[in-house]
């Protein structure tokens, strides 16, 4: 399978790289890890005249802590983010979901950047970033815009992405030392599957330890974009575990509300209900057990 | 706008080339550096046939265009065996001794991979390995002796071929 010929540059900086992509227009697609445009290259899914590499780029694959904020740059791959100490420690459903994506070789080369760009309805890193309160640092000529991920996907493939700007960071406020999250997503094999439906939810407590302060659940591949469930975390919020334990199946059940699946050749649109409400439940009982533990006195 | 030449080391070599831009590195690898131990099998990213080890780490080369893997250490399952070619690399022998290979074609690829787990885990669990494998198919094997060479490459298999 061969490429059409076509240029590549591999910007030495950012201000280059946005420099490139404002004066090639729509003709320039930004490359990261590849493992999408690629093959979107081979199968002339498409045909950009420019690639802009990203990879050159001096800190954009950084992860850090900051100010209390969690920042990771775009072009840090999935396999790194899987693995990361502080990601393991602070936000663990990111790491889930990243050692969920493709194949180690995939996870090698693949970005979270790249995941959030290329926008499938069942992006594994997705999910979490929307449980997690995530926003997305954009850099075009004129300077940054900054995009909630709750806002930032509108459909399949789209996004809010302004034209000329790339995707430099995202950033989510660190969650506390008493947070607890869980992603779960349905596949029929035990590694390199897509996600047929996938649920994360992140949860942290009170100072004092003894009710919800925050909760932020989310589901993938059930709808046109990742979605939000407001519905399903003001069950939770403002109780103690106890209690919103005692709300499981209403969790569920607002998580199917919430839910728009179609049938497809990986499952019916009913099976995706049945599995978010399985996951749903399977998730909260995880994630409201361990913050019960760690609410205890020590 | 012209390309720099490409500088990759392959095998320990190094290498300057005029690369096109739409230029596959596994297109490099076997047809402009004459490496055909790399095989292409779907070359869409899901068999693993193509697994080479960029940095030390398992990629897809069928995925990768060429200049991206610029400035990085390109290993091949032509750099494992001894430079003289006399040896075998343990992992290949344990994959000869075990049955590990029936047709072949997954092999180098199986191997890149197990090498790469071996040099960050030097003592894999089976479900480990198992993991780090999910990405390359064989059709032969039914893989259990390919967990098995594997197995027997750890340290402390009782095999004295602590790889790492």
């Amino acid at each position: 399978m061969r490429i059409t010929p076509l240029e590549y540059v591999t910007a030495d900086n950012l201000s280059q790289a946005v420099e490139l992509l404002d004066s090639a227009g729509p003709q320039a697609a930004v490359l990261a890890g590849g493992t999408d445009l690629v093959l979107n290259l081979k199968k002339k899914r498409a045909c950009p005249c420019i690639l802009v590499s990203l990879q050159a780029i001096d800190g954009i694959d950084r992860i850090c802590l900051e100010n209390g904020m969690i920042r990771i740059g775009a072009m840090a791959t999935h396999d790194r983010l899987a693995r990361h100490p502080l990601l393991r420690e602070k936000a663990d459903i990111l790491c889930q979901a990243a050692g969920l994506i493709g194949s180690w070789q995939i996870r090698n080369a693949g970005t979270i950047g790249g995941n959030i760009c290329n926008a499938s309805p069942a992006g594994d890193a997705l999910p979490p970033l929307l449980a997690l309160d995530a926003a997305f640092v954009t850099a075009g000529t004129v300077g940054e815009t900054v995009i909630s991920a709750r806002n930032f996907f509108t459909g399949p493939g789209q996004t809010r992405l302004p034209s000329g700007h790339l995707l430099k960071e995202i950033r989510f406020p660190c969650p506390p030392a008493n947070a607890a999250g869980c992603y779960m997503k349905l596949r029929r094999r035990k590694a390199v599957d897509i996600s047929i439906a996938g649920v994360a939810f992140q949860a942290a407590l009170n100072e004092e330890g003894t009710q919800v302060a925050s909760a932020g659940i989310a589901l993938g591949g059930v709808a046109p974009t990742p979605v939000r469930v407001p519905g399903a975390e003001d069950l939770i919020t403002g109780r103690s575990p106890k209690e919103a334990l005692e709300n499981a199946r209403a969790i569920g059940a607002a998580c199917v509300a919430a839910a728009s699946p179609i049938d497809d050749l990986r499952a019916s649109a009913d099976y995706k209900r049945t599995i978010v409400n399985v996951f749903a439940q399977r998730c909260a009982r995880h994630v409201l057990t361990t913050l019960k533990e760690k609410g205890k006195p020590q | 706008m012209t390309l720099p030449p490409l500088h990759i080391i392959v095998n320990g070599e190094d290498h300057h080339l005029m690369v096109p831009a739409n230029r596959i590195l596994l297109d490099l690898i076997r047809e402009d550096l004459a490496l055909t131990g790399t095989k292409e099998g779907c070359g869409l990213g899901k068999c693993g046939a193509c697994t080479v080890l960029l940095d030390g780490r398992p990629v897809h080369a069928c995925l990768l265009l060429a200049h991206q893997a610029d400035g990085c250490r390109v290993d091949t399952i032509e750099g494992l065996a001894d430079p003289a070619g006399t040896t075998l690399h343990p992992i290949q022998e344990a994959f000869v001794e075990k049955g590990a290979i029936q047709c072949g074609f997954c092999t180098p690829g199986m191997i890149n991979t197990a090498k790469a787990l071996l040099d960050e885990n030097p003592t894999p669990t089976e479900d480990d390995i198992k993991l780090a494998i999910a990405g390359n198919l064989c059709r032969c094997t039914g893989y259990h002796k390919i967990v098995d060479a594997v197995s027997a490459c750890a340290c402390g298999s009782g095999k004295g071929e602590c790889h790492g």
